[in-house]
């Protein structure tokens, strides 16, 4: 692979970042709403009393984020902004920043997100290469429906159904929330296993939810790869079941999967916003949610240009990567 | 590679595979808090309502002037008032604030404050604290909450001797103090002056619990707060208990965990992990209540599964807007309503009837007794569809296919926006009893709400009273359109009715002695033969504020039969609940 291949993609990255970053700057600004007025109006009548002057107060904040200057100025400072990694305040929960907010938030949704979709696609992946293996036992051609059934189920609806049996019925996991209400936070094992046992549930959701999707594409790779000359040819050769397996047919079935994997951990940042509703867990997706109800400008700028960057960046990656994964694939001109 | 350097190779990845995974669980913004262990029996654990999907956004927000905070998420435990109001108890608790007395012109106010009240760094609280307050929300005026409220009232606030401060007003302000006091959620947050002089207000935060920030007066210390949970641990050194003003709190741990949904709070409910649950709906409340006997409410264990709070709620019509800006049309959509049926549907009978846009509380009874023969003239609360048809047929409206067209022939159309419980309960019910008679009436719950509402980009809406608590005027201010005795008054009238008269007995309200309750009563009348048969909104229900509270190991929460204070954890005045509550096994 050449420098220049790297660098042409480097630049790709650029460019899609650029561009998703002017559309994510213009989208929320269709709505016509103006996101100060729209918090200090719902300030102002916190509890039912209507406070004085928020006419007054609302030209103040808009002056203090910019937002009163023309829309081309507004782009410039934006680009400028996000450019150098700052990323503003958030409007409705000023002074804090908006990447303070999504630092908050962002380690729940890796730790959740990031090891459920690792967990279901290798968990996956090996699933469905045993489905069409004529060597597997029996016995897992039984696991494969449930599994398909609940890939047909949304996450946060199987979410309910987990806890109203685990947390409620036999309440052995907490019912929300990230850990224990009261519990000394730090690094410590109880802490630590304090977070797992949180994180059971909604992770329960979310992996048995898409494990069975995982197993289902790569049993349709593995199918089409079995039927390939080679596998015939190794076969022919009188090589190990095992050998052929893993290194003639999953080795080959794996790439399209791998292709899957990298665009589904980009999107983890967007990331199961309803698991993270349902269970009381304070990951991005859940945030992203707020900042939308909120109308908060900055803090949707913020978490989508994050999830913009993270995807980029994994597909930027995945290209780079892919000739050293599957050594048919060149990018050398001929 | 020998068998026993495999194992242990092996060994060494799971351990730093699992070590990965543990620090990529562990998020870096909770890795801070070291809590000394306190028994669950001595721990009140509750579910606030403002936090935003499972989390606390502004955990670091303790400045609750900075424009992001929130004094209902806990910095209303932390900063003590001049003095607290309950409208239960019709009860005035003097606080930081021992005595105040106006001038006879009520063009100064001198206030008294409390010796041997020390800030929990040890700096005494004193009169200074209160002028440098008022003294800097005249100053910021629009750039934080309560400042054009004080800017337009205070001319100087001066601190004459440690215990004595002195504000002078460039208008007559009677009801000064009391706007200061702590009740629902008004009142003024003393600061204190050698924490936030040389701040900016607008973007200090007040937090760092190394440094025991933030620094209060109060019984509470926050010893943690995350996105996962804020959480305040009693103080043993307070200067109200060391002064008999209050028993020193049983509850050795505060714990506010986030609101996450309706059925999570049940559950949580239901299963003891937590003390006091948030807002529920009435239909939850039968179910957590067979589940777990020890769930009372302010109503027992039976509707309306609460309390009347001072938010009475009503159908707003734009007065500005073509009918609605007609008197006879007002009252044709009140005779439409069958606010019983509404109850019924919309929140299974647990609900009241509101007459005026004031609640019914004990000292406001007077008020309602001036008007009782004016009522039934003008009943705001008969559900009369045949006077509604003859009131809408008298204008020239006609009904063509069972629906109304107004004289011009264009559909009688009603578009309603709506926001919050009271929207979501009411609002479907609401805009379908209307199309039964005829009104082609629809209902939407847009996000920005309360800024199309306030600033009048609306034709109909559901919406409450944020008014009176004690005698009329606060309510009475929210329907005024010109002040001449407030100059440059920021005016609320939500549903833009003008009546000049009415603006001036609002004005003559203003500078009359809140004590003179013989005076306001006569006014009150006046106003009211001008208000009721013009009817500006249309009177609903009352809002209920509907919280479960879990008898399990905490007594004595407030209730009907012992109502020493409305027990909302998001209002100012939970501090009383915290201090009265007895733990269930002594």
């Amino acid at each position: 692979m050449s420098l220049i291949y790297v660098a042409k993609r480097f630049g790709v990255f650029l460019l899609i970042v650029w561009l998703a970053a002017t559309l994510n700057f213009f989208l929320p600004k269709l709505s016509g709403q103006d996101p100060v007025e729209s918090k200090l109006m719902q300030e102002a009548s916190l509890g039912g009393y209507v406070h004085a002057g928020i006419e007054d107060m609302a030209k103040e904040y808009q002056h203090k984020f910019g937002l009163d200057k023309p829309l081309w100025q507004q782009y410039l400072s934006y680009l400028a902004d996000v450019s150098h990694g700052n990323l503003n305040f958030s409007i409705a929960n000023y002074p804090r920043t908006v990447a303070g907010m999504i630092r908050d938030a962002l380690p729940w949704t890796i730790g959740l997100l990031g090891l459920t979709t690792l967990f279901s696609f290798a968990a996956g992946t090996l699933l469905g290469a045993l489905l069409a293996w004529p060597g597997a036992p029996r016995w897992m051609r039984f696991i494969m429906p449930p599994l398909w059934a609940l890939h047909a189920i949304p996450f946060f609806l199987l979410g309910l159904v987990l806890m109203y049996v685990f947390a409620f019925q036999v309440p052995v996991l907490p019912i929300f929330g990230g850990y224990s209400a009261g519990a000394s936070t730090g690094f410590t094992l109880t802490f630590v296993l304090d977070i797992l046992r949180h994180a059971v549930l909604p992770a329960l959701s979310i992996v048995l939810v898409s494990i069975g999707g995982w197993a289902l594409a790569m049993r349709g790779m593995m199918v089409t790869t079995m039927g390939e000359d080679y596998v015939t040819f190794a076969e022919a050769k009188g090589l190990r079941s095992a050998t052929i397996f893993a290194r003639y047919c999953v080795r080959n079935a794996i790439l399209p999967q791998t292709t899957g994997l990298a665009l589904a951990l980009g999107q983890i940042l967007s990331g199961a916003v309803l698991v993270e509703v349902v269970f009381g867990y304070p990951g991005i997706g859940a945030l992203l949610f707020q900042a939308i109800e909120e109308n908060d400008f900055f803090l949707i700028q913020g978490v989508v240009f994050t999830v913009i960057v993270a995807l980029g960046f994994a597909t930027f990656l995945l290209d780079v990567l892919y000739p050293w994964l599957d050594p048919r694939i060149s990018y050398r001109r001929t | 590679m020998t068998s026993s350097g495999l194992r242990a190779g092996r060994r060494d990845v799971i351990k730093g595979g699992a070590a990965l995974a543990a620090a990529t669980m562990l998020p870096a913004g909770v890795a801070r808090a070291d809590l000394a262990p306190i028994p669950r029996d001595k721990t009140m654990t509750l579910i606030g309502i403002n936090s935003r999907d499972g989390r606390w956004v502004d955990y670091e927000l303790w400045n609750p002037y900075a424009i992001g905070a929130n004094h209902q998420n806990g910095p209303n435990l932390i900063y003590e008032p001049l003095a607290y109001y309950s409208a239960f108890a019709d009860k005035m608790y003097m606080w930081l604030a021992e005595s105040f007395e106006f001038t006879p012109d009520f063009k100064q106010l001198t206030i008294k404050t409390r010796p041997g009240i020390k800030w929990s760094d040890g700096t005494p609280f004193s009169a200074e604290d209160v002028a440098y307050t008022f003294n800097s929300l005249r100053d910021l005026g629009p750039k934080v909450k309560w400042g054009v409220d004080v800017h337009q009232a205070l001319d100087e606030a001066t601190a004459t001797d440690p215990n004595t401060a002195v504000l002078k007003f460039k208008i007559p302000s009677p009801r000064f103090f009391f706007f200061a006091t702590y009740k629902y959620d008004i009142g003024i947050y003393m600061v204190p002056k050698h924490i936030f002089d040389g701040q900016d207000w607008t973007s200090f935060k007040h937090f760092d619990t190394a440094k025991g920030w933030p620094v209060t007066t109060g019984p509470w210390k926050v010893v943690e707060s995350s996105l996962q949970q804020k959480v305040f641990d009693r103080r043993d050194t307070w200067w109200a208990a060391e002064q008999k003003l209050a028993p020193m709190p049983q509850i050795l741990r505060n714990i506010w965990l986030p609101f996450v949904g309706e059925q999570e709070s049940a559950q949580a409910l239901i299963t003891n992990q937590v003390d006091f649950g948030g807002s529920l709906q009435p239909a939850t409340f039968p179910t957590v209540i067979q589940k777990n006997p020890k769930i009372i409410t302010h109503a027992g264990q039976k509707p309306p599964w609460g309390y009347v709070d001072w938010w009475p709620i009503s159908l707003y019509v734009n007065n500005d807007v073509a009918p609605f800006s007609d008197r006879e049309v007002r009252w044709a959509l009140s005779h439409y309503i069958d606010r019983q049926q509404l109850i019924q549907v919309a929140y299974l009978g647990a609900s009241s009837v509101s007459s005026l846009p004031m609640p019914p509380y004990k000292p406001l009874l007077p008020y309602f007794d001036a008007v009782k023969d004016l009522l039934a003239k003008y009943n705001t609360l008969e559900f009369s569809p045949k006077k509604g048809d003859s009131l809408l047929s008298a204008k020239g409206f006609k009904k063509r296919g069972g629906m109304w067209e107004g004289p011009d022939g264009k559909p009688f159309e009603l578009a309603i926006i709506g926001t919050g419980a009271a929207g979501n309960a009411m609002g479907p019910v609401l805009s379908q009893m209307l199309k039964r008679h005829g009104i082609a009436a629809s209902l939407s719950l847009p996000p920005d709400f309360d800024s199309r509402f306030q600033k009048g980009e609306y034709v109909g809406s559901i919406y409450g009273h944020g008014g009176s608590i004690r005698e009329p005027y606060d309510t009475m201010r929210l329907y005024q359109g010109k002040s001449i005795a407030v100059p440059g008054a920021h005016l609320v009238n939500f549903s833009r009715w003008k009546n000049a008269q009415f603006d001036k007995l609002v004005d003559e309200v203003y500078v009359t002695d809140p004590k003179n309750v013989a005076k306001l009563k006569d006014l009150f009348r006046a106003a009211m033969e001008i208000w009721l048969p013009d009817l500006p909104d249309i009177q609903l229900v009352q809002n209920y504020h509907r919280i479960p509270m879990n008898t399990t190991r905490w007594q004595n929460w407030p209730t009907a039969e012992n109502p020493y204070i409305n027990g909302a954890s998001w209002h100012l005045t939970y501090n009383l609940v915290l201090w009265n509550v007895q733990a269930a096994q002594a």
